[in-house]
């Protein structure tokens, strides 16, 4: 029998981004008197992906602009499969966000000449609403609000990998969480009263792809493991221009800004010739999913450079400019060996992120009582695609949200109750399975799983293609459970890790390749060959995926168009058109 | 293409393994063309040892977790091109300096931010739940000075570099006195005296030697020398003046 410690705290929050330190941070204000903790897979605010936005916040502040038009934005870039009141919820309280970001947290946002806050532009949107720090936005935010949070006692888990959310003995409530302290590999059972999941999604299944590489769908995995649905995991973002440089170099999949190509950067195939004008007029600012699926099918014509990627230049434009504008990608590209202002850099499309996640409601509930979910974990706030800008204020307001709801309800609701132990016990057993088998390679594993969704599950998909995927899975499935690990001790051991990541990562495939199988039309992130056209959108569904003891179940729940229906619009003078 | 990177070449790796008191091991990598130390770890860890330990995140530079020593000097390792630092094609990598050791390649991070927040680094609102954005010109000299500084992802590689940490383990550290700096240069801040007075103690900024190794290994190239200078100016003035 495994020795497993236990800790007690009224709020445990998942993840440290910006879901789970404004989780913390509201919850303390509204009742310092609870015991909150924050429990991460790395050190506090130091992982994940909030702290990698490079864009910046979108936000209706300027006086031309309006909530109204935000929400229009979002819901026609979400084309109509977003939950009307979250994304509504998201563009009013992303104003008040924004001021507690700068006016209580500390974070310095850029200004104008004349001292007044500065706003960019971004794609998909009618308004310039995209408040920023520099391209370093993620890095204010996050470094402000670990700072509030390091100095207010709020207990911090570092380095805890949480692997089961247990129900208590009745099933009716959540008892805690089984968490594993990655340093020691010792388990360890945090009873909660509250429980809220911001582990922050991340399409790492893919062979490229932009998210920290401590990310593994783990709050998709376990929310599944526990019941909860996930609604419309077909969407998965992609981002056109990833750097490529070889499976052996963990810059492979990491992003190449989306600014380059605004600015007049060409995309170049393995001849270097220009292609981006056979697929759309706009050439290569044409939106996020055309160009990443215009280079997909240059990729699959083989019209591609060494590493079976595209090129990106920057050559025929100003020197100057490249390096004045964008310095820090610059850099980057120089430290891991690119000259990105006068060569080739070799590029793919990156899987970025994930729309669908867990159903929640507005006031971040979940089915379960005790649960809750804030971020990229949470499904609805951008439909079938995210604007660019409305990733880091989605984290912040709900989990701002999160942590208002979460300190009443503890009091009026909570109660610590007893962990079902049998799913302690089963977890336990399925974490240490590899230390009972032989040996076997973990990476050839994962390599298997990358190329299977991205091959299969990928930009573009047919009925067959995911059917071959489902299999796939399958298989690779059956071989994590009978590979094994060489070394015998737990403490901070990488491998052992990666192969709970793995098993994260195939469980939460299969829902996108269920999902997307029974989503037999195309729009946003989600393109079927055999179904090239968008249907109608008033009877527009969204899928709703969960777990059937090993199996997976689909189903499609009718978009409640709560606010406004498919051709309307709550712009007056767009409706006086 | 340079004579390390032909096909078939390999690099020697010494890794340091177990906590305070242990050895290095030796590893032959393979020399890729694109290739970063933290791409030779990683190597080492999926197809050579599986028991090595190490941290990283965001692959990038932008979430500092996954600095050590490389060849004698901190780095993060996720920037640091192989080829750039290989010393007779060799690689040696040991924990980051000043701190305690977890396994191999890990530290413990926890007395780096505890500093962070002796060292005052927490913005103290002046108008809490305000609904307006201050007027800051960008040009004014108070901001100049904290935007110079502001942009330190709290890697820990000043304070593997820096001397005093380890002559004095109560110092509160480069970092630490730098984001300081910049509290005391935000006018938006509603607490300087109380930012001066934490970095005034004993172990705070006058104890900076101005060694500058802070500033030369700085992947930001971000100045915190000159930061605790501002520093040790701001809190001589206080004291004079009667403020601290």
């Amino acid at each position: 029998m495994v020795e497993i410690t236990r800790s007690k705290t009224d709020i445990l929050i998942l993840g440290s981004g910006g879901a789970g330190l404004f989780a913390a941070l509201h919850a303390h204000k509204a009742d310092p008197d609870l015991s909150i903790t924050i429990a991460v897979k790395g050190l506090l605010g130091k992982c994940g992906c909030t702290r990698m936005v490079q864009g910046g916040y979108n936000v209706a502040i300027a006086a031309e602009d309006s909530v109204e038009r935000h929400f229009m934005d979002t819901i026609l870039g979400g084309k109509w499969l977003n939950h009307q009141e979250i994304s509504w919820k998201l563009v009013n309280l992303a104003i008040e966000r924004i001021h507690e970001l700068e006016n209580d947290m500390g974070c310095f946002f850029d200004r104008n000449p004349d001292g007044t806050i500065h706003q960019k532009a971004f794609a998909g949107q009618t308004f310039d609403r995209t408040v920023h720090k520099g391209s370093l936005t993620g890095i204010e935010i996050i470094s402000r609000l670990a700072e509030q949070v390091w100095g207010r006692g709020i207990h911090r888990m570092e380095e805890h990998r949480a692997v089961a959310l247990v129900p208590s003995t009745d099933g009716k409530r959540i008892a805690g969480v089984l968490m594993i302290n990655m340093q020691t590999g010792d388990f360890h059972m945090v009873q909660a009263k509250a429980v809220m999941i911001g582990t922050g999604g991340g399409p790492t299944m893919y062979k490229f792809h932009t998210p920290s590489g401590d990310k593994s769908c783990d709050g998709m995995a376990m929310a599944l493991r526990a019941g909860l649905p996930l609604i419309d995991m077909e969407m998965v973002q992609f981002h056109p221009t990833g750097l490529v440089a070889g499976e052996d170099t963990r810059i492979t999949g990491t992003i190449i800004e989306e600014g380059l190509r605004g600015a007049g950067g060409y995309l170049l195939d393995g001849n270097e010739q220009r292609f981006m004008h056979e697929f759309d007029e706009r050439g290569e600012r044409a939106t996020r999913d055309i160009v990443s699926r215009a280079m997909y099918e240059m990729m699959k014509q083989g019209r591609t450079a060494a590493n079976g990627g595209l090129y990106i230049t920057m050559a025929h434009l100003d020197p100057k400019m490249v390096v004045q504008q964008f310095k820090g990608m610059v850099d980057r590209c120089r430290d891991v060996g690119f000259d990105l202002v006068g060569g080739l850099v070799e590029v793919v499309p990156t899987a970025h992120y994930m729309m669908g996640g867990i159903k929640f409601d507005e006031n971040c509930f979940t089915d379960i009582p005790g649960v809750f979910v804030a971020g990229e974990d949470a499904g609805g706030a951008h439909g079938a695609n995210r604007l660019g800008g409305n990733g880091v204020a989605n984290s912040t307001v709900f989990g701002g949200v999160a942590g208002d709801t979460m300190a009443p309800w503890v009091r009026r609701d909570g109660a610590f109750s007893d962990p079902d132990e049998a799913v302690i016990e089963e977890t336990i057993s399925r974490c240490l399975t590899p230390f009972s088998n032989n040996s076997g390679s973990v990476t050839d594993l994962r390599l298997r799983l990358y190329d299977l969704m991205w091959e299969e599950v990928g930009i573009t998909r047919t009925a067959e293609s995911l059917n071959r995927g489902l299999a796939g899975l399958d298989e690779l499935e059956n071989d994590l459970r009978s590979i094994g690990l060489a070394d015998s001790s737990r403490a901070f051991n990488l491998t052992w890790h990666d192969w709970m990541n793995l098993d994260s990562q195939i469980l939460v495939s299969r829902a996108i390749a269920m999902a997307a199988l029974a989503r037999e039309d195309s729009r946003g992130a989600h393109f079927r060959e055999d179904f090239p056209e968008t249907r109608d959108l008033e009877t527009s569904a969204n899928t709703v995926v969960r777990r059937d003891g090993d199996a997976i179940s689909i189903d499609t729940v009718p978009v409640a168009f709560t606010r406004i229906r498919p051709g309307e619009t709550l712009l007056a003078e767009d409706a006086a058109d | 293409m340079s004579e390390q990177t032909k096909a078939g070449a390999t690099i020697t790796v010494e890794i340091w393994r177990g906590r305070e008191d242990g050895h290095f091991d030796s590893f032959s990598v393979p020399h890729e063309e694109k290739q970063t130390i933290l791409d030779v770890v990683t190597y080492i860890q999926r197809r050579i040892d599986p028991t090595v330990s190490y941290r990283f995140a965001c692959r990038i530079g932008m979430c500092g977790s996954c600095a050590m020593m490389v060849n004698g000097a901190p780095r993060w390792t996720c920037r640091t091109h192989a080829s750039k630092v290989l010393k007779d094609g060799k690689i040696r990598l040991q924990p980051l300096r000043n701190l305690p050791v977890i396994k191999d390649l890990v530290t413990d991070m926890t007395v780096f931010f505890d500093k962070w927040q002796k060292a005052g680094g927490r913005f103290e609102p002046s108008q809490p739940g305000s609904q307006e954005f201050a007027e800051v010109s960008p040009e004014s000299k108070e901001r100049a000075a904290a935007s110079a500084g502001i942009e330190c992802i709290g890697c820990g590689v000043c304070y593997a570099a820096c001397d005093v940490v380890a002559w004095n383990p109560d110092y509160l550290g480069p970092a630490q006195l730098n984001r300081a700096w910049t509290l005391v240069n935000d006018v938006r801040d509603a607490d300087r005296k109380g930012h001066l007075a934490a970095v005034a103690v004993d172990a705070g900024c006058h104890a900076c030697h101005s060694h500058q190794n802070c500033t030369r290994y700085c992947p930001k190239s971000l100045n915190p020398t000159a930061s605790i200078a501002g520093l040790k100016r701001a809190t001589m003035t206080a004291a004079l003046k009667g403020d601290l």
